[in-house]
């Protein structure tokens, strides 16, 4: 009704250029935020410090995590749901490991596949609630989020449990303490070669599945997904699983990185995964967007923040930037022409 | 009065307008004068509410010139076509249904207090006399969700009065109404046009036309066919304006399908209602054959889309029996009944057809993607092919494929999702509503393609207002109305007129027969 500004006409042929920006606008924008980066790199003895490989590195294992979550966010976000609760998963999972590695008798395989198993079924519950009784997922995860940490805390005794390896009792076997150390001559970390595993497994299931198709026509229209025989509640239920699935492994990973199973750990880190899915061209309306994109947001906010830091830039003011860089990102979207798909 | 001697209180000249290269309206010429009630008629998809609203205000982008008392004008919105005095009654109601009415009647602009804030009484007071006006007693506090919706189209038509507007245009202003209603809105009608008011009059009605308007204008494919004196206009010259000449000649050529054996029976079906809006089967037997066109007729709120809803297992549990190729079925939802070999279209495609962001590819292929997938893997060059068979089929354009299916006119949007329905290789088709807002051209293509699958022995019913429709495509048609089959008719000796009357009601048939034209 309101008369809006005129946008440029992009389907036009002479606009070719402007469709594959919008298409990878994360990808564009983490380029020119790695461009930027590169030249205010300060130096040590002559070499720009940001382009060290073992500062490189370190950017994607601070974003790994998140970068985890950020995936499974990814789907739940193309059904044009969100789930709240990753963060809180995170920290009931790196908890629920630590106490198995470190409690009699369990080893180390089952420990990680009844972790995993515990956040799959978190998620698949959840999903459950949403499409059953018919509540929000907003309402549904923002419940969730709650009694994961409740459970975090539960089992932990409201303590923090502390890893130690060895293989005496109340030891965890060695091979855990992997997760915090780096491969391919000390070079990649862990971490990282998880994150990529992961994305690039969702990649492969977003081009080329059937679910893949079933989940995007969910998000752009679940009345007519729903008639066209999509079985939109199982699609639901499965996205909200692996959601959950991929926030206890971001929660494995965590507790390996630092030796220690935090109840209180993961707060507001489905903030970051959310941050890096918008940053990455996905709707939350539903229906488009890739993982691709959220892997660039991921890694444009790691580099952001590692370029602030070694910049000394105050980490208050880091804050402020990231949080312009997700209203640009927003307002490139809503100029996005529909014929970007 | 000396219609030469009154000057026009709105004029359009050569107004146009066009959407993605499809012309909505083709320079139209349109006037109203001071005291006039102006009937506009047409078909669905004919121009008529785009026309309208370049009028309001609430489409831009058009061509040609409207003149307000002479002075060209060009309004920027609704609001600055209301600041003008021009008002439009939606035939979608546009209230805030949890708000009370008087709320409703000044949104946007409540009047204030000296200390600047909403002067509810005052708006309670002037609301309650704008109802009495039109003369329904509603307490303007009430929330206009707990109203009829016969009262909230009445709320609407308050509103426009609040305006103080001199041009006002209804579109479809009684489809809600009952007659008492009716008879109150024209004695208002009756006011305004004494008061100097110039009125826009949308609706099918007929009767109604003849007793309220002063001229009528017909608009076909979006221009101006045809004028008439709106009071010696019979039903019959308006019909063959709106409809034209083209429309005979697209409704399939040749023999009918001759019924190769019963493919669906359907047995006292019924559905326990279970919202008020709705007008679920009440025990409706009726059955197809193979390679069969059964019409669903009957008007609005006869039952029509539930019936087929029911039968693709979204519309609630029945009773009843459903026979299809003699076996009883129970489709539990589309999924069920696209594996019996059921496929539906729906009526709104934008709503329930399609995610108009996707691609013209993932909206034709989504049915099948996951029977055609392998190890749940979709081999890519069975998908292109199996969506560019059915472009080239429906006459779409091959490379749109990857287009946006908005982006695509309505006609070919509507083919989209006909396509992902014959992709699933049904043996009953249920459409509904298949043809609205779609222009000519897409029209026939779809009837084609109807007859193309009725020849491979598809059963099909097919739900439609139009009578014209309905017997031109159609073997037979069943009439219903109130959730039940009123009469079947053979379309080969069955006339528009007898079919429409039959929708409205025994009396109705008699009326017609005595009279020949209302």
């Amino acid at each position: 009704m309101t008369k809006v500004a005129e946008l440029p006409d992009l389907n036009r042929p002479g606009n070719g250029l402007l469709v594959p920006l919008f298409r990878f606008q994360s990808l564009f924008g983490l380029v020119l935020v790695f461009i930027a980066a590169v030249v205010f790199s300060p130096t040590r003895r002559g070499e720009l410090v940001f382009l060290d490989s073992g500062n490189l590195f370190n950017v994607v294992r601070s974003m790994s995590e998140i970068g985890i979550l950020a995936v499974g966010m990814t789907l739940v976000v193309l059904i044009g749901g969100i789930d709240l609760s990753v963060g809180s998963v995170l920290g009931l999972a790196s908890v629920g490991v630590a106490v198995l590695l470190t409690g009699p008798g369990f080893g180390l395989v089952p420990a990680v596949l009844l972790v995993l198993a515990i956040g799959l079924g978190f998620g698949l519950l959840q999903g459950f609630a949403i499409t059953s009784f018919g509540i929000q997922a907003f309402i549904v995860t923002l419940a969730g989020m709650q009694i994961a940490r409740g459970l975090a805390r539960i089992w932990s005794g409201g303590q923090g449990v502390s890893i130690t390896y060895g293989g005496g009792p109340g030891q965890a076997p060695v091979v855990f303490s992997l997760l915090g150390e780096r491969t391919f001559n000390g070079l990649v970390p862990i971490p990282a070669l998880i994150f990529a595993v992961v994305a690039v497994l969702a990649v492969v299931l977003l081009r080329v599945s059937a679910f893949s198709r079933h989940v995007y026509a969910v998000g752009g229209n679940e009345k007519a997904a729903r008639l066209s025989g999509v079985p939109v509640k199982r699609v639901k239920i499965i996205v909200f699983g692996l959601c959950g699935l991929l926030a206890a492994l971001a929660g494995i990973v965590h507790a390996g990185q630092l030796n220690f199973g935090g109840p209180n750990d993961g707060a507001m880190y489905e903030l970051d995964a959310i941050a890096a899915v918008v940053i990455g061209g996905t709707s939350l309306m539903g229906g488009r967007g890739s993982v691709v994109g959220t892997v660039a947001g991921a890694l444009l906010v790691g580099v952001l923040r590692n370029i602030l830091a070694l910049r000394n830039v105050d980490a208050n003011v880091q804050l402020l930037v990231i949080g312009l860089v997700i209203v640009l990102a927003a307002s490139l979207q809503r100029m996005r022409p529909a014929s970007v798909s | 009065m000396d219609a030469q001697a009154v000057s026009s209180l709105v004029e359009l000249t050569g107004v146009g307008k066009s959407y993605g290269g499809v012309a909505a309206v083709r320079e139209v010429d349109f006037s109203v004068r001071a005291g006039e009630v102006h009937a506009l008629l047409g078909e669905n998809g004919a121009g008529k509410s785009t026309l309208m609203k370049i009028l309001c205000g609430e489409v831009g982008g058009y061509h040609g010139r409207i003149r307000i008392d002479g002075d060209p004008v060009r309004f920027s919105g609704p609001a600055d076509a209301q600041r003008a005095g021009v008002a439009m009654i939606h035939q979608e109601l546009d209230l805030v249904p949890a708000l009370p009415i008087a709320d409703n009647v000044f949104l946007g602009r409540e009047p204030r207090t000296r200390v600047g804030t909403v002067d509810r009484r005052r708006m309670q007071r002037e609301t309650a006399h704008l109802l009495d006006r039109i003369g329904i007693g509603l307490d303007p506090r009430r929330p206009v969700e707990s109203l009829r919706t016969g009262e909230q189209q009445l709320v609407t038509i308050a509103k426009a009065l609040s305006f103080e507007a001199r041009v006002i245009v209804m579109d479809e202003p009684t489809s809600a109404l009952s007659a008492p209603e009716i008879d109150r809105l024209f004695t208002v009608i009756g006011e305004l046009r004494r008061a100097g008011a110039g009125i826009v009059y949308i609706s099918h009605r007929m009767d109604e036309i003849g007793r309220v308007a002063d001229r009528a204008t017909v608009l076909r494919n979006g221009s101006v066919v045809a004028e008439f004196d709106a009071r010696a206009m019979t039903a019959r010259q308006a019909s063959a304006a709106m409809v034209g000449r083209p429309v005979e000649s697209v409704f399939r050529a040749g023999a009918r399908g001759a019924a190769g054996g019963e493919l669906l029976r359907v047995q006292d079906l019924a559905v326990r209602s279970r919202s008020p809006g709705r007008r679920d089967p009440a025990g409706i037997s009726l059955h197809v054959g193979r390679g069969e066109i059964v019409g669903l007729a009957g008007l609005l709120g006869a039952g029509r889309t539930e019936l087929l809803e029911t039968l693709y297992g979204v519309g609630g549990r029945p009773t009843g029996r459903i026979l299809l190729r003699g076996e009883e079925i129970r489709p539990r939802g589309p999924r069920a009944a696209l594996r019996h070999g059921i496929a539906f279209v729906p009526e709104d495609r934008r709503l329930a057809g399609l995610a108009l962001d996707h691609s013209v590819l993932a909206n034709t292929v989504l049915s099948i993607v996951d029977r055609i997938a392998r190890i749940g893997v979709v081999p890519r060059r069975r998908e292109r092919g199996a969506a560019t068979e059915v472009v080239d089929r429906l006459g779409v354009k091959r490379a749109s494929l990857r287009a946006p299916v908005g982006s695509l006119s309505g006609g070919n949007q509507q083919k989209v999702v006909l396509g992902r329905g014959l992709l699933t290789d049904p043996v009953l088709l249920l459409l509904d509503e298949p043809t609205r807002g779609v222009d000519i051209g897409a029209k026939a293509e779809i009837y084609r393609l109807l007859g193309e699958a009725s020849s491979r022995g598809v059963g099909v019913l097919l739900a439609s207002s139009e009578p014209a429709e309905l017997i031109g495509v159609c073997d037979r048609v069943v009439v219903l109305r109130n959730g039940r089959a009123v009469r079947e008719l053979d379309t080969a000796t069955t006339t528009e007129a007898e079919l429409l009357a039959f929708s409205m009601g025994e009396g109705a048939v008699e009326g017609l027969v005595a009279g020949g034209t209302p």
